[in-house]
This record gives structure tokens, C-alpha cells and sequence, in this order.
């Protein structure tokens, strides 16, 4: 088992640092400036102004420098700088992910609740009504833009029928509550300022569907195929035989086999709501990570762009070594391999 | 947080949550089908817009993405001048309306001394900071030399200010190392306002030769102002929102909010829904679709401000092309162009046209005068020009442009609609879309042809649209600008009298016209859409656009 878990941790590690050099060599091919984004036009145009600028962000040092530099602080927990903003990167992403992070966890809990069990049922009762509202639904999910749905949610539920707040994390004349963890609903429910927790919940609501909507419609296909798969089994007909009853054979036979495929996604979805959130950030407005990197992309940012891609390559390698943990527990047979 | 939170929430309401759903499979079917809806069905929204402290706060709905900074001596942005303004006050200003006379502020009257490089400002008597501190000539004296020793960015406007001298309380000395260059229209912007000198200080801020490197303000002013602005800026939740409260001691009375939060919304979309809905009251980002949507809208009134920002063709004297090193050529293009119907079509009718690197609104620019001198559309003259070019059959150029939108007006469109114009002559326009930022790229590098761009001032200070276009734009498009034109531009920023001003602009702009390598298409009429909740907002063209201080509750 602990070498079994070694060698994930150093493949892990591994991961992060080449999807890292990837990034690096990309944005350093691209032909855009960050000079001309931070500095105005007068001064973008002084040469002595630029030559100060490239030497005080190290632009000026040749490519494998910069990116030791960058490894060097990165060993150091020191991710630099932002360009565009001046603040130190790790200050920015402090300041943009609480809202990312209470997103995506929302959208996701949201997906398993409904993707999960309507999985199973699609499964359970195939070919049935539910069967072919499950697919509808996971259809609709996977293949609706999101920008798309983001939109038609806000101008429906917000715009026609004002049952949704609009966008934001909060009214405009609620007072975020001090800040704790940055979770507008943890810090307001620590502080007990239910007024505002009504809010920021009330806020969640329109972007975490929009949000949940893509991995819904992937839970819930992945779940009906596993479970389809697990209930042809000899398991499930010996079950059966005994006289198990229905509700049993589902929940305790079949669903716990189907789950491997199910967890290998959810995890995937979760990183993926954590990285992917820039549409629904943009239609709603809302302070979190996807909208800084797309900034930082824009401005060619690179300490910014260089911290978010290790920091998105960190959560996708820890979720897959996680969900490869949790095979070892669902599945002896792993470790065993 | 689970589903259940959501089910069970409304909007800051009072009422507590209903009982707690259960999540058995029946639970989870009525939220799977359809039962989505019914989660955001419960959480209906209470009234909050008609709330008391709803009523004293003035929301704008603005895109604040590009905002770095706060603190007056790093403000050079788009957005974050509108902020700066409501919290300082500089020593001039421009009314709404009037970008060409200057209008006292925090300075009653300003005069150049008998040296020829001094002006001294008269500074108010009665004028307080929001903290309650008296305003003196020593807190204008370290607000400059603060700027002048930080050097960021807004700081090059006023590299040519020798010192700041104090004289007795209320006067100032500005000396100039270079009286030739511009002063007073410059420092009317945001960026040079004062700051109390006591507060700055208590919070690591220093005017020293060294400020550069010592001062630690910038932090503390990123979320306070140390102003005499009608409005105190008391938070800033980057890409959320800016939170200002109203200066009591502001000198020109009390303002009309509480409150004035400026909220982050990008997407204008967003903001047209909230600005129906009532949650803003002000939408700054709206796209003349959008715009017209509201027009029946009776809670919705849409005030137009011309502003001084133009977008334009650049067409390069490129080594790669030589017909475009031809001067007649690239004066055919001028001549095919459908101006009227670009603005009529692309933007509604809501833009002006100006002769050329000199935006309409400014000194010595006017609509008038671009039917007088200003190229027109006039295919039979654009052909003519083409035969003494010795291109009777037209040429070739790539035009490229960035993956963007100016008011509304999205680059492919216009470069669409300029490759059908120019058709009509035999010009081919090669369209070559691009990434923004390698557009800016490779255009401020001098390597395309022709580029479709844009350009907003620091300020409406002539000599810094002029200057531009004979130096760093000039490189650009690779000019090489003939002594005659520099003089010119010379003359004219040294030039204190503004009719004299006017003439020689005149000049300029025909001399711009003549070179053709800058086609101004369109300098938009901003659309603003402000519900009738809101009484005496005036937008400004002058680069803070709007003077949040007369605004109050309608």
C-alpha cells in the first residue's frame, strides 16, 4: 500500500512541474507583450521606461532563468508577483478562490444529489419514463453551452420572473461579513448573520445549476452505464435468486461496483468545476478564479498565469491521486496489481 | 452548503428557513426533473430594492476589470478614474460638455508669472478633507512632489514640473522645467489630485527623493481615500466591487447618497438585466442593442455623452507593401471609405467623426470642420488618386484588428465593412483577425500594414493626442514626419491662448489629413443608462465620465 502510494505522490509531483513547463513555453511563444498591457501607451513606447520594467519583472533573462526563477520561489511557496495587479499572486488567488472554491463545491454536491441516485434509477427502471428524463436531462447538460445557459438562467429566472437574485456574490447593499475563510456562507454562518447567509445561498442558486449542469449530465450517464453494467452481472441474478429484495441488490450489490467509474469522473468534475468556471463567472459576475485567469491570460500576465496553472495542475493531480487512493479502498484488487 | 440550503433561502430576507426538506429518492427525483426550478422557485426575493438604505445608495453597474489601483498616483485606467474623481478634487476641472475651458476647483485662479515658467494657484480658503483636516497649499505641494518622486505612470504628463513651492497657505508655485509643454488642462485629471498630506503619511506614505522605493501608501489608498471628494472610498473587493460613503465635510455641500457602490459587472448583459430589475441604478457598459431595448422602458432614462475616444485605421508606410509608401494610395483610401454609413449602420448614429488625430469636443476640433477639410467619401476622387498613384487597378494590404469590441462595435465588423468599401475602388483589404494583445503587439512594434485600433486620452489636452502622432504613433506607421509638422505641434502646445490654439490645430489636422495614415472612424456617443431614481448625474467626456457629486436621490 505505501509503495503504492509513493509512486502516485512522485508521479504527481511530476505532473504538476511539466504541466508547469508546458504553460511556461506557451506563454513565452506567444507574441503578446505583457509590457504593453501594464504599461500605458506613453510609457510603452519610452524604451528607457520597458528596459526598467523587463528588468524589474526579470523579463529580460533568458527563458530557462526565468523559469528557474520561477521553480526557485515556487520551492519557497513564493509565487510571485502579478504583473497587473502588483499584489503578490498568492495574495490575488487568496482573494479570488473562496468564491471559486464555494461555487464549484456547491455545483458539485448539487450533481451528485441529482445526477447520482436519477443514475441509478435510469438504470434500475430502463426504458422506462425516468430512463428517458434522466437522459434528457443529462443530454441537455452535457451538450448546452454553458455561456448559453448561464444567460437564458439569468434572464429567465432573474430578469422575467425575479425569483433569482441577479448577479454577484451578494445584494448590493448587503455587507460582506468579515472575512474568516472568504466562504460567504461559512463566514456568515460562523458570525451568525443569517441575513446575508440567505443572500449569498440565494446568490448560489442560478450559478451553481448552470454550473452543476454540465457534471450532472455526466454523473448521471456515467452512473446509468456502471449500473447497467453491474446489474447484468451473476452477482446481481445470484442475489436475486436468493430473494434479496429489489431495493437491496441496487444499493448494496450493484451500486458500491458501479462506483468506480463514477468516482474516477466525479473527481475529474470537481477539478474540472474548480478550473472551468470562467463562463459562469462572466454572466454572474462573480469574483472567483476562472475571471482572474482569464485576466491574467489577456494581459500575458505570466507570474499570475504561471501561479494559476500550478496551482489548477496541483487540484487536478491531488483529485486524481485522491480518486486513486479511493480505488485502493473501494477496490483491494488495486493495490494488489 | 447542500441543496438544501438553497431550497430554503430567500433573498436577505427576515423569514427564517422552512422546515428542512429530506433527501429520500422521491426528494431527489422531484429536484432531478424539473425540481431545479422549484429550488430557485423557494427562494422568492423580498423587496430589497424599495429598503430605506436601498434608496441612499447609488449602485453603478461599470466593468472594473482593467482597475489596478486606487491610489491617485497609479490611477491611469479606464474605469478607475471614476472612483478617484468622487474622492479628490484636483486644482482645475472641466464641466460636463466642456472639454476645451477649464474651470476652477480646488485652485480659484491660476496665472504664468512674469518668469514664463511659474504658475501660481490661488487655493480655496473653506475646503475641508472628508477626515474634518483643513486643505493648505502644503498638502498640494506633497501630493505633486509625492507624484513627481513615485514616477508611475501618470507621472510622465508632468515630468517637465521642476518643483512645488509653497508660498503662504493658500498658494502655490508649479515651476516648470519646460514652459513650452502643457500644465493646467493635464493635471485637471484624477490622477493629480490632492491628498492629506497627514494621512498619507500616517500610513507609510512618503514625498521624499526616494518615494520611489519607500512609499507604502499605495496599499492603504488602494481601499481609503485621503480626499476632499464628495465621496470617501471605503472598500475595494477587486473584480467586485468599490465601496464609497459621503464626505460631510465636502465643501460644495452635503452629497445627495450615503452610499455609492460601484459594482463589477462585465458582462453588459448582466447589466441590463440588473439595471431593469432595479438592483443598479447606472449602466455604463451597454451595447447599442441593449440600449435600445430600454427605450420604452419608463423607469429608464438613457443619457448619450460623446466622449473623446476614437477608433481608427492606422495604415502603415510598410516595408513589405510599397504601395501603401505611396502617399496618393493611401489618400484613395481616405476618399473610399462610406464614413456616414459606418456610424449610421455599426453604431446607430451614435458617434461623431472627427478630421483626424483630434477627437470632436476639443479645442480647435469640430464636426464642421470635418466637412470643411476631413477626408469624405468620393470613389470618383479616390479612383483619380489611384491613376496618379500608377495604380489605376487598386493595390493590396492586410488590415488587422484584435478579437475585441469598442462601444459596441466589434473590429470584424468594421474591418468587413471597410474591405466592402474599399472594394468598390479595387483596394483589397486583406482581413487578418488576431488576438488583441499581439495585435497591439505587433502594430506598436511597426510590423503590419494596417490596423484597426483605438485610442482614449489621459486627458483633453491637445498637445497629447498631437504630440503622439508626430513621435511614438509616427513610428508606428513609419513617418518620417517632415520638420514643418513638428514645428507646428510645437507651436501649438506652447500656445496659451485658445483661439491662436485653435488656427494652428487647424493646420495640424490638415497636415494629418495629408499624410493619410490615420483614418478616425468612429468617436462614439457613449450610451448610459441611468433609472429616473437618480436626479443631476452628468457623464463627462474629461476621462472620469461622470460627476458623481451632483448626483442625489430623484
Amino acid at each position: 500500500m505505501i509503495r503504492y502510494v509513493v509512486s502516485r505522490l512522485v508521479v504527481s509531483v511530476a505532473m504538476v512541474l511539466l504541466a508547469t513547463l508546458v504553460i511556461f513555453l506557451i506563454a513565452n511563444t506567444v507574441p503578446g507583450d505583457p509590457v504593453l498591457t501594464a504599461l500605458g501607451d506613453m510609457a510603452a513606447s519610452d524604451p528607457a521606461q520597458v528596459a526598467e520594467f523587463r528588468a524589474r519583472w526579470g523579463l529580460d533573462l533568458p527563458l530557462w532563468h526565468q523559469y528557474w526563477l520561477f521553480l526557485e520561489r515556487l520551492a519557497h511557496g513564493d509565487l510571485g508577483v502579478s504583473i497587473s495587479s502588483r499584489r503578490p499572486v498568492l495574495q490575488d488567488i487568496i482573494d479570488y478562490a473562496p468564491a471559486t472554491l464555494e461555487l464549484a463545491t456547491v455545483a458539485f454536491i448539487l450533481s451528485v444529489l441529482v445526477g447520482l441516485p436519477l443514475g441509478v434509477l435510469a438504470a434500475v427502471r430502463r426504458d422506462t419514463v425516468i430512463d428517458h428524463v434522466a437522459r434528457a436531462v443529462s443530454l441537455i447538460g452535457v451538450s448546452a453551452p454553458t455561456f448559453w445557459l448561464a444567460f437564458i438562467a439569468l434572464a429567465v429566472f432573474y430578469g422575467q420572473l425575479n425569483w433569482a437574485p441577479g448577479p454577484g456574490r451578494l445584494d448590493a447593499v448587503s455587507f460582506p461579513p468579515d472575512r474568516i475563510t472568504g466562504l460567504l456562507l461559512i463566514d456568515t454562518a460562523l458570525q451568525g448573520d443569517w441575513e446575508t447567509f440567505h443572500d449569498a445561498a440565494a446568490h448560489l442558486v442560478l450559478p451553481s445549476i448552470v454550473l452543476a449542469a454540465a457534471t450532472l449530465g455526466l454523473i448521471t450517464r456515467t452512473t446509468r452505464a456502471a449500473m447497467l453494467e453491474a446489474l447484468s452481472q451473476d452477482y446481481v441474478r445470484v442475489a436475486k435468486a436468493k430473494g434479496l429484495r429489489g431495493r437491496l441488490i441496487v444499493v448494496g450489490h450493484a451500486l458500491p461496483n458501479a462506483m468506480l467509474p463514477v468516482v474516477t469522473l466525479g473527481g475529474l468534475a470537481y477539478a474540472n468545476l474548480l478550473a472551468g468556471a470562467v463562463m459562469t463567472e462572466t454572466v454572474f459576475s462573480w469574483p472567483g478564479l476562472g475571471r482572474y485567469t482569464f485576466r491574467s491570460a489577456v494581459t500575458v500576465d505570466f507570474p499570475a498565469i504561471m501561479a494559476v496553472t500550478a496551482i489548477v495542475a496541483a487540484i487536478f493531480v491531488l483529485v486524481n491521486f485522491l480518486v486513486d487512493m479511493s480505488y485502493a479502498l473501494l477496490d483491494p484488487r488495486v493495490v494488489k496489481k | 452548503m447542500t441543496v438544501k440550503d438553497a431550497d430554503a433561502t430567500s433573498t436577505g430576507s427576515d423569514e427564517a428557513p422552512t422546515a428542512e426538506p429530506t433527501f429520500d429518492r422521491r426528494g431527489f427525483m422531484v429536484l432531478g426533473a424539473g425540481g431545479l426550478l422549484a429550488a430557485v422557485l423557494q427562494s422568492a426575493r423580498p423587496a430589497a430594492a424599495q429598503s430605506a438604505q436601498r434608496r441612499g445608495t447609488l449602485v453603478i453597474a461599470l466593468d472594473i476589470s482593467d482597475a489596478t489601483g486606487l491610489d491617485p498616483v497609479r490611477v491611469y485606467q479606464y474605469s478607475n478614474p471614476l472612483p478617484t474623481h468622487a474622492a479628490y478634487d484636483g486644482m482645475v476641472t472641466f464641466d460636463p460638455g466642456d472639454s476645451v475651458n477649464l474651470k476652477p476647483a480646488l485652485a480659484t485662479e491660476w496665472a504664468y508669472q512674469p518668469d514664463g515658467k511659474t504658475v501660481r494657484l490661488k487655493l480655496r480658503t473653506d475646503v475641508k478633507f472628508a477626515s474634518g483636516k483643513p486643505m493648505t497649499a502644503e498638502d498640494v505641494r506633497f501630493s505633486f512632489t509625492r507624484q513627481l518622486n513615485i514616477k508611475d505612470q501618470p507621472w510622465q504628463y508632468i515630468s517637465h514640473i521642476e518643483e512645488v513651492k509653497v508660498v503662504d497657505p493658500h498658494t502655490v508655485d508649479i515651476v516648470l522645467k519646460d514652459p513650452k509643454l502643457p500644465l493646467m488642462t493635464i493635471i485637471a485629471t484624477p490622477a493629480f489630485g490632492v491628498l492629506e498630506k497627514e494621512a498619507v503619511i500616517a500610513h507609510g506614505g512618503t514625498d521624499a527623493p526616494d518615494a520611489k522605493e519607500k512609499d507604502k501608501a499605495t496599499e492603504w489608498l488602494n481601499e481609503n481615500s485621503a480626499g476632499t471628494g464628495p465621496y470617501r472610498l471605503t472598500g475595494w473587493q477587486r473584480n467586485q466591487q468599490i465601496q464609497m460613503v459621503k464626505n460631510p465635510n465636502y465643501w460644495k455641500g452635503t452629497p445627495g447618497y450615503e452610499r455609492v457602490l460601484i459594482r463589477h459587472m462585465s458582462e453588459s448583459a448582466a447589466q441590463l438585466l440588473a439595471i431593469q430589475r432595479g438592483d443598479v441604478d447606472v449602466a455604463f457598459n451597454l451595447i447599442p442593442e441593449q440600449i435600445a431595448t430600454l427605450k420604452g422602458d419608463p423607469n429608464i432614462s438613457i443619457a448619450g455623452m460623446t466622449s473623446l475616444d476614437f477608433i481608427y485605421m492606422a495604415v502603415v508606410e510598410a516595408p513589405t507593401n510599397p504601395a501603401l509608401q505611396n502617399k496618393l494610395a493611401r489618400q484613395a483610401i481616405g476618399y473610399a471609405i462610406d464614413y456616414d454609413g459606418i456610424i449610421k449602420n455599426l453604431i446607430g448614429g451614435n458617434a461623431v467623426r472627427p478630421v483626424s488625430f483630434l477627437p470632436v469636443g476639443v479645442n480647435g476640433s469640430t464636426e464642421e470642420l470635418t466637412k470643411e477639410i476631413g477626408f469624405r467619401e468620393d470613389l470618383a476622387k479616390s479612383r483619380q488618386l489611384l491613376a496618379q498613384a500608377g495604380m489605376p487597378d487598386g493595390f493590396k494590404f492586410a488590415l488587422s484588428y484584435g478579437n475585441a469590441a469598442i462601444a459596441g462595435v466589434g473590429y470584424q465588423n468594421l474591418a468587413q465593412k471597410l474591405q466592402s468599401d474599399l472594394a468598390r475602388v479595387g483596394i483589397k483589404a486583406e482581413l487578418t483577425p488576431m488576438d488583441q494583445v499581439n495585435m497591439r503587439t505587433m502594430y506598436l512594434g511597426g510590423k503590419l500594414e494596417a490596423a484597426l485600433t483605438f485610442w482614449n486620452p489621459p486627458a483633453p489636452e491637445n498637445w497629447l493626442w498631437s504630440s503622439a502622432t508626430i513621435n511614438r504613433v509616427a513610428g508606428r506607421v513609419h513617418w518620417k514626419v517632415p520638420d514643418d509638422v513638428r514645428k507646428l505641434v510645437a507651436d501649438a502646445g506652447a500656445e496659451r491662448d485658445l483661439a491662436k490654439g485653435a488656427a494652428l490645430y487647424k493646420q495640424y489636422q490638415q497636415a494629418m489629413v495629408d499624410a493619410a495614415h490615420h483614418f478616425v472612424l468612429i468617436q462614439p456617443i457613449y450610451q448610459v443608462a441611468v433609472r429616473k431614481n437618480v436626479s443631476g448625474l452628468k457623464l463627462t467626456a474629461a476621462g472620469w465620465m461622470a460627476e458623481l457629486g451632483g448626483a442625489k436621490p430623484a
